[in-house]
């Protein structure tokens, strides 16, 4: 019983962290990959206040930081609160 | 020195050392000394952890980089904040559920023996002093810069502070030490970038165009590639970075001091926000240091730029304002070597004597003892060993904690909580090859060999300053290739089972002894 339940946590956890790390990744390797092959493109205006691309997209690293964190907090919560209704299950 | 600086160091000394008092009242326990029992809450907690991980070579090197480096500088603090989302997604949790004081108290939760215990103690040992030494020797020379006062005697009282915190007061005087720290400095570098932009009448593009007048980089300040030219060892970089801080043994133990997952969370993520607009700071001191005082007077103070912040602050307020930065890059230094005595201590008293020596029969007062006497031989030890580097050069054992952190801790980490095929031979050939391999490429890199002032002079064999991308790999190969050599654990299935339970839950199945 317990068994099914923590795979099924694990299963539900993984569905989350693995696109989000994915992502993550992609998000974070792409800022230095793309100065070194296209830094022409970063160097040049962006539609925003006139900073280049390298600086925006080296800004939106920030934000991005505190969303998915905060996503991540989301999800977790909801996990905890599964949890809690299995074991109450267990219980009674 | 004058009356100024004076008062604001006292003031600080005081504060900290009240702190200390209070809480060394309240550390009767082994369970109060090395984790405070968990009583901070997750907001305290991350503006501890925020104050354990700004050191001062974030706050005035990053400050440094930007004015001299512009873009390239502000590329590392982005690397420190992301970090976190690797520590939150993947180990705190799990490590807060397995450990009880000590990083070897999680790993030993799956692979338990003396052996794996010691390599753990090592690794966090290791980490922790590689990581002392430098910001000691740092302090020494930014004090002397600052205050001139005799770089012995400003490592002697930096070395004897951080002593007394620990000795006396455990976690809950480091803590809130750090809290302290975290609140100066925040609103420090808030009240001096608001004097910065109201020197250009709270106009951005005056500011910029002021930043191109005084960079002799010119429009080429706001480019990329003043610092990396190298692509590959900006990658590099940034790899050690985002992984490092996931196998940094300081900032993991902090996750011991929540009482639950709920508040560990909130601890990383306000550590998020803390550290986040802190670095968003920074970006406007380095603009404003070199758009007020200019290229020239940066480097001719200090070539590495690490007085950017300081200079900034006497161009636009005056003696006293230089007083109050400086008094905060001190309280800065304490509050980060204090966090890496308590974490060298732990490794120390609580794996090696009270787990290997006593095998884990020693009374709370023992315990106690045991620690109070570790953190007092580890300070008296590093401030020796600073005393005598201060001709050398050693930051690049700040880069070099990251990559080891990075190379053997983190993986040996992450393949215990989530590899089922993994096993002791492998978390022993990881922990291995990733801290030989980070110190063979580091000794082969530029740092030390150099014809131009290294400690061996001839060219590098190995061409990059950063090895992580080559390292960082070879840890986690180790621990695989290892895990695959040895025949499948030996362990009980129905334990290992019960690890993962634990490890992913917090649900004990087995009522445990230890």
């Amino acid at each position: 019983m317990l068994d099914e339940h923590v795979a099924k946590l694990i299963d539900k956890k993984k569905r989350f962290v693995l696109p989000m790390l994915v992502f993550l990744f992609a998000f974070y390797f792409m800022l230095p990959l793309s100065l070194a092959f296209f830094p022409d493109v970063m160097n040049s205006s962006s539609v925003v206040f006139q900073i280049t691309w390298g600086w925006l997209y080296a800004f939106l690293q920030i934000p991005m930081t505190w969303i998915v964190g905060w996503l991540y907090c989301r999800n977790a919560k909801q996990l905890d609160q599964w949890i809690e209704e299995r074991k109450q299950e267990v219980v009674s | 020195m004058n009356l100024t600086y004076f008062l604001f160091f006292i003031c600080i000394i005081l504060c900290t050392l009240i702190i200390t008092y209070w809480a060394a009242k309240r550390s009767k326990t082994a369970n109060r000394f090395y984790t405070a029992a968990g009583s901070l809450t997750g907001l305290q907690n991350g503006m501890a952890i925020a104050g354990d991980f700004i050191s001062a070579a974030s706050f005035l090197g990053i400050v440094g980089a930007i004015a001299l480096h512009g873009y390239d500088g502000f590329l590392y603090s982005i690397g420190f904040l992301v970090s976190y989302l690797i520590v939150l997604y993947f180990i705190a949790e799990p490590v807060h559920h397995l450990g009880k004081y000590s990083l070897g108290d999680v790993i030993c939760a799956r692979f338990p023996g003396t052996h794996m215990r010691l390599m753990m103690a090592v690794g966090a040992f290791l980490i922790s002093i590689l990581y002392m030494i430098p910001q000691l020797v740092a302090s020494g020379l930014l004090i002397r810069l600052l205050l001139n006062i005799d770089y012995s005697i400003s490592v002697v009282i930096i070395g004897s502070l951080m002593t007394v915190y620990v000795v006396f007061g455990g976690m809950l005087a480091t803590s809130w030490v750090q809290i302290v720290k975290t609140v100066v400095l925040m609103s420090g570098t808030f009240l001096l970038v608001l004097i910065v932009f109201s020197r250009f009448d709270w106009n951005v593009n005056a500011l910029l165009a002021a930043v191109q007048d005084g960079t002799p980089l010119g429009e080429g300040f706001f480019l990329s590639g003043n610092l990396f030219q190298q692509p590959l060892e900006m990658l590099s970089l940034q790899l050690a970075l985002i992984l490092g801080t996931a196998g940094l043994p300081h900032i993991l133990i902090r996750l011991f001091t929540v009482k639950n997952t709920h508040e560990v969370r909130r601890s990383i993520t306000s550590a998020t926000w803390i550290i986040g607009f802190f670095y968003v700071m920074t970006l406007v001191l380095g603009l404003g240091a070199i758009a007020i005082v200019g290229f020239e007077q940066l480097v001719a103070a200090d070539s590495t730029g690490n007085l950017a912040a300081p200079l900034l602050a006497q161009a636009v307020g005056g003696d006293f304002l230089l007083a109050f930065i400086s008094a905060i890059a001190f309280t800065t230094i304490v509050a980060v070597v204090a966090g890496l005595v308590i974490s060298a201590t732990t490794a120390f008293s609580h794996d090696v004597y009270h787990h290997l020596i006593k095998k884990g029969k020693s009374t709370e007062k023992e315990q106690l003892t045991a620690a109070r006497w570790t953190a007092l031989g580890i300070g008296f030890i590093s401030t020796l060993f600073a005393l005598r580097l201060e001709n050398m050069n050693v930051t690049f054992l700040v880069s070099l904690t990251f990559i080891v952190a990075a190379s053997s801790n983190f993986p040996v980490l992450l393949l215990t909580i989530y590899w089922k095929r993994f096993n002791k031979v492998g978390a022993m050939t990881g922990m291995i090859s990733g801290l030989i391999a980070s110190f063979v490429f580091v000794v082969l890199g530029p740092h030390i060999m150099n014809l131009d002032g290294g400690w061996i002079s001839r060219e590098p064999i190995f061409q990059l300053s950063n090895p992580g991308i080559v390292v960082i790999p070879i840890g986690f190969l180790g621990a695989i290739i290892g895990s695959y050599l040895s025949p499948e654990s030996k362990q009980l299935h129905v334990e290992e089972k019960e690890f993962f339970i634990k490890a992913h839950t917090g649900i004990a199945t087995r009522r445990e002894g230890a």
